[in-house]
């Protein structure tokens, strides 16, 4: 009831909010919101202080809104996690997860048979699969070490989103910003998770370095349609 | 499109997309059908064709506020790293700018007097005795120069965190940023710090008649993590 409540409202600001970014900041609904492959978040740390795993986690769709495509993996998406090693912006190693009869099938970290915006699945290079977990988590370990997982999680991220609108557009009735405490517009949203946990040898040395000189590798994820 | 590269910013518009999202699901069904026969009889699923690029994402959530508009949001899903920051950049900066120009009139100013001052990753880049952030400051070009290029650095062997500002001003003992994102960073605070925090990382903090814009006032719901992999708790 809370939960309706609170997006009834939502919706309300938001049409408000809306309005005035049409108006005033020309603001479009991307090609890729709401559908099977939206992305809605990335994560990447190391599981432990010291680690020598990296932990990768891909969140495709959420149900924070009615009306988003959200529960079930889309087998003409094509994730990838694409890992630049060397500091020069091109992935040299990827790594990909596409769904396969109620199955993640995952491959690489290798080398992609082309860099860009066009991929093949890299058949070449199999890493594992697990069973698409319903709401306990069934994980897959392999023997280089690398736990697979893909299924249904809470949403991890936390934002004041409908406010977050509003501040994005002040005026003279309504300019003090966020509220403290905000209101966590993610509390109790879902998400499609796809986690990878593998050792950073597989990936190799980074030799790239971040704005504060650490050595980084440097990392984004995509989703890919079917043609 | 996200801080978080949340594309919800434009959730309101989504009602209509849902209507063709729909569609597309039925579609796949089908395909998915006539491709489960086909696995049945060889056994392998079939990996065969191409895939392009629909969605891209890399730090969370910059593109969500210095996006320029719809367009420049969808541009930026079919893009590559390399070419970023000669997209992006620019209208970055401008967003940034238009921003504190947005609440220097809101507050009855004129948006000259109300601009984007150097961070506090100048004092953490240079240190505070150089007075980093006048001498060799973080300006709003090379702080969207950094943020334009959409890649999430992930350090193998370092701490890996968002950012974390060590023992804080003056010094920054221990500060490390950019070098992973955990399930547990606060990355709007953050991202909200670097680009409406100044120098001190407290502009803008809701006192002496300010907007808060340096915190979104929430924080992770402690059940939505766990210490074991996937590290993410079971579906709400």
């Amino acid at each position: 009831m809370k939960k309706t409540t609170k997006f009834i409202t939502g919706f309300g600001l938001l049409a408000i909010a809306t309005g005035i970014f049409v108006a005033a900041d020309h603001i479009d609904a991307p090609d890729s919101m709401g559908t099977t492959a939206d992305i809605a978040d990335y994560f990447a740390f190391e599981p432990s202080l010291d680690s020598d795993n990296t932990v990768f986690i891909v969140d495709l769709q959420s149900n924070v809104l009615d009306d988003l495509a959200y529960g079930t993996f889309d087998e003409d998406v094509l994730t990838e996690i694409n890992i630049d090693v060397d500091g020069d912006l091109t992935e040299d190693m990827v790594i990909q997860a596409i769904p396969r009869d109620g199955r993640m099938y995952f491959f690489g970290p290798v080398a992609p048979s082309q860099t860009g915006l066009n991929s093949q699945v890299l058949v070449d290079a199999p890493l594992g699969d697990v069973e698409i977990s319903a709401a306990t988590a069934i994980t897959e370990t392999t023997t280089d070490g690398v736990s697979l997982f893909a299924g249904p999680r809470q949403d991890p991220f936390y934002f004041d989103f409908f406010r977050f609108n509003e501040v994005l557009a002040p005026s003279a009735m309504d300019n003090s910003g966020f509220n403290v405490p905000g209101e966590d517009t993610f509390d109790g949203a879902n998400t499609m998770s796809i986690a990878i946990e593998l050792p950073n040898s597989m990936i190799g040395e980074a030799t790239g370095t971040n704005v504060i000189g650490v050595a980084v590798y440097k990392t984004w994820i995509t989703t890919n349609r079917k043609q | 499109m996200k801080i978080y590269r949340i594309k919800y910013l434009f959730l309101s518009l989504l009602l209509a997309f849902a209507v063709i999202s729909c569609n597309n699901d039925d579609e796949a069904m089908m395909d998915d059908d006539l491709m489960m026969d086909d696995d049945m009889m060889s056994m392998n699923p079939d990996f065969s064709g191409t895939y392009a690029q629909v969605d891209f994402m890399g730090r969370p959530g910059i593109n969500t506020v210095l996006g320029a508009d719809g367009d420049a949001k969808d541009a930026h899903n079919i893009s590559v790293p390399t070419n970023q920051g000669t997209s992006f950049q620019a209208a970055y900066q401008a967003r940034l700018e238009a921003l504190h120009d947005a609440y220097a009139i809101a507050l009855g100013l004129t948006a000259e007097d109300v601009d984007y001052q150097p961070n506090i990753l100048g004092d953490i880049l240079n240190g505070p005795s150089n007075d980093g952030f006048t001498n060799n400051p973080v300006t709003a070009e090379v702080l969207t120069t950094v943020l334009a290029t959409d890649v999430l650095e992930v350090a193998p062997n370092a701490p890996t965190t968002y950012f974390n500002g060590g023992t804080g001003a003056p010094n920054y003992e221990g500060a490390i940023g950019f070098t992973g994102r955990t399930l547990q960073d606060d990355v709007i605070d953050v991202s909200l710090i670097l680009l409406f925090g100044g120098g001190d990382g407290v502009r803008f903090n809701g006192e002496g008649g300010l907007p808060q814009l340096v915190t979104d006032g929430v924080s992770l719901t402690a059940d939505n993590i766990t210490t074991t992999f996937p590290y993410i708790g079971s579906p709400e």
